[in-house]
């Protein structure tokens, strides 16, 4: 469809109530900000500078720094066990690490990415513009991970060393990388599919992954949790990892696949039911 | 209630009135463009040349029905969308840009569907009503993210639009710190900045002081000069009727009447009305009304005289006259159904 363009907008006619704001063709009025005049991005850049402005207020990072904060007590926590300190460490990082701080981080940020923004109402401006939603859900997905990338993995990260595994954290770093990835995404999905979409986030950690992927290996092999679990089992035998591994679930770099493949079918059908969606106003 | 005639898929002309039906009747009530002599005349509810047509559009939540049956067209200049609260209104500027999907009839936008073709989003343009603007964004960032989804390239044209609304001097501040009018005018430059054909724009003067006011209409109208279809919806008369000279009416989800603000004001002017009179003279005041071929029927009770007149107008040049004759003496004359709603509802009749 081509759409033949019409003229800039009118250059007299300014709601001229403000000193300068007469002129709309004054590009220097803004000249002292850093944005004024500068360069304008690409579509992908902006969605994802986006991301990262817009959609993590003060109080959501709250939320993901005080479960990463969470992170280094566990790793404390290790130290503090009779046992020994790979024993200590692997117990901590199942059930504390892997099962409590990735889910709430992730769930946090990749809430905010996406569903967050279509309840606020604030969805429409990006929907509303000739942007592809392949895009828009990469960028928002990106953006949501670059927050992880640099919270979250330090997080596990620190709380290895902390723990007294240092051999550990490269393990660690590439479980809670890729275990992130597959998170956001999950959750950009369901923030596109639910309209409560924290509620559903909970309920698929809590009730799906923790209490059916505990007993049942089929569940396990598509939950985040167990699979970036898997990925510090399989990589970090010789430092407690080997109490950590599981039967029928893949573990080491087949993890790692597997939770490239959740992440790559949560974008897809994100995608997808983002053609479909209807956002709202914040006040419908 | 089929308010006007169908198009037929595929035609380029736009369609003209039937003889037959209420609901057309309602239209020529108002109609504002007649035709040539001898032809029958122009819907007032389409536009020779249309960006956006709207056909049949029915639109429910539920039990709750937001649009029916609406069939209607937008050309380039400014349009008034009109309406009481619930009328219809939203829905149907979110349906014009694909935020919405119609559950019977179909919105074209430039020849497309604005909710099935992404490429519509690059000429059409909302100002949605509610303030759901990104809060941690500054004006100037708001802008800008607007205009590189769009893909522009000149990167001073945020910053212009800025101005053109007022706001760059505030341009660095959050948006969430801005009153309701300031967040309105930052999102009027978003929509500026993406250059489009068809602006939308929902109660895009709530909020603005009336120096604002006053700006924004002449925008909005060299907006229209320049041949871009602005559509804009309010439920204050008086605000349209400045704004644009085609409206559309809605209420309760249907398209009530088109046409010029003068012939919907003469349709609103001859719609029948109920006045209440108190006065000591009661029954003498209402002797004489009832005598009267502009009044329909007279109730009296104690002091009170309500009359019913279709034609209030003239009622309001006779009934001090009547007063002076018998000698009854004013206290209190008011309508008693003067309601934006209520106005627009006899519009339906």
């Amino acid at each position: 469809m081509s759409v033949p363009a019409p003229p800039p907008p009118p250059a007299g006619a300014a709601v001229a109530n403000t000193p300068g704001g007469g002129d709309p063709t004054a590009g220097a009025a803004g000249a002292g900000s850093p944005d004024a005049g500068r360069a304008l991005p690409s579509p992908f850049l902006a969605v994802l500078d986006y991301t990262l402005r817009a959609c993590l207020p003060a109080k959501r990072w709250w939320g993901v720094l005080v479960p990463c904060l969470g992170a280094v007590l566990f790793g404390y926590l290790g130290t503090l066990a009779d046992v020994s300190t790979e024993r200590a460490f692997a117990a901590v990082a199942e059930e504390g690490l892997f099962g409590l701080v990735v889910p709430l981080t992730c769930l946090v940020i990749g809430d905010a990415v996406l569903g967050a923004d279509i309840r606020a109402g604030t969805f429409p401006l990006t929907w509303l513009s000739p942007v592809s939603f392949r895009t828009i859900v990469i960028g928002r997905w990106l953006g949501g991970w670059l927050v992880a990338l640099v919270t979250l993995v330090p997080a596990l990260a620190l709380a290895t060393a902390v723990a007294g595994v240092p051999e550990g954290i490269g393990p660690i770093v590439l479980a809670g990388a890729a275990g992130s990835a597959a998170y956001i995404a999950l959750f950009v999905m369901l923030g596109v599919l639910a309209r409560r979409a924290a509620v559903w986030s909970l309920a698929v950690v809590f009730l799906g992954e923790r209490l059916l992927g505990g007993v049942l290996s089929g569940i396990a092999q598509l939950s985040p949790m167990w699979e970036a679990q898997q990925v510090y089992a399989g990589l970090a035998e010789d430092h407690g990892g080997t109490r950590l591994l599981r039967d029928g679930t893949p573990h080491g770099w087949s993890a790692v696949i597997r939770l490239v493949l959740i992440m790559v079918v949560s974008l897809a059908v994100a995608t997808r039911r983002l053609r479909r969606l209807r956002p709202t106003g914040g006040d419908d | 209630m089929a308010v006007t005639d169908r198009v037929a898929p595929g035609s380029d002309t736009p369609p003209r009135t039937t003889s037959t039906g209420p609901a057309v009747a309602t239209t020529a009530v108002v109609a504002g463009t007649a035709g040539p002599a001898g032809a029958p005349a122009l819907d007032p509810a389409f536009v020779p040349d249309p960006t956006v047509e709207v056909r049949g559009a029915s639109v429910w939540f539920g039990q709750k029905v937001a649009l029916t049956d609406v069939t209607c067209s937008f050309g380039p200049g400014v349009t008034g969308l009109l309406g009481p609260n619930g009328a219809g209104k939203t829905t149907l500027m979110r349906a014009m840009c694909g935020l919405l999907k119609l559950n019977e009839g179909r919105v074209t936008v430039v020849g497309a569907d604005p909710h099935s073709d992404r490429a519509v989003q690059a000429a059409v343009t909302l100002v949605p009503e509610d303030e759901a603007v990104p809060p941690a964004l500054t004006a100037r960032r708001l802008v800008r993210y607007t205009a590189a989804l769009h893909r522009v390239t000149d990167r001073s044209l945020p910053d212009r639009c800025l101005a053109t609304v007022g706001l760059v001097d505030v341009a660095d501040r959050k948006v969430g710190g801005f009153s309701k009018g300031m967040r309105q005018r930052a999102k009027i430059a978003a929509a500026l900045v993406t250059n489009p054909r068809v602006l939308v724009l929902d109660e895009p003067l709530n909020g603005a002081d009336p120096v604002q006011r006053v700006a924004l209409i002449e925008l909005f109208q060299a907006l229209g000069r320049q041949g871009r279809t602005v559509v804009v919806s309010s439920h204050v008369l008086n605000e349209v009727e400045r704004l644009a000279t085609r409206q559309i009416v809605l209420v309760r989800g249907r398209l009530a009447a088109a046409g010029t603000h003068r012939a919907i004001r003469d349709a609103l002017a001859d719609r029948p009305r109920s006045v209440l009179v108190r006065t000591p003279a009661a029954r003498a005041l209402a002797r004489s009304l009832v005598a009267l071929d502009t009044v329909r029927g007279v109730t009296v009770d104690g002091p009170t005289v309500v009359v019913s007149s279709e034609r209030a107008g003239e009622l309001a040049a006779q009934l001090p006259v009547v007063a002076r004759d018998v000698g009854a003496r004013l206290h209190e004359v008011r309508p008693l159904d003067d309601s934006l709603e209520s106005t627009f509802r006899e519009l339906l009749r």
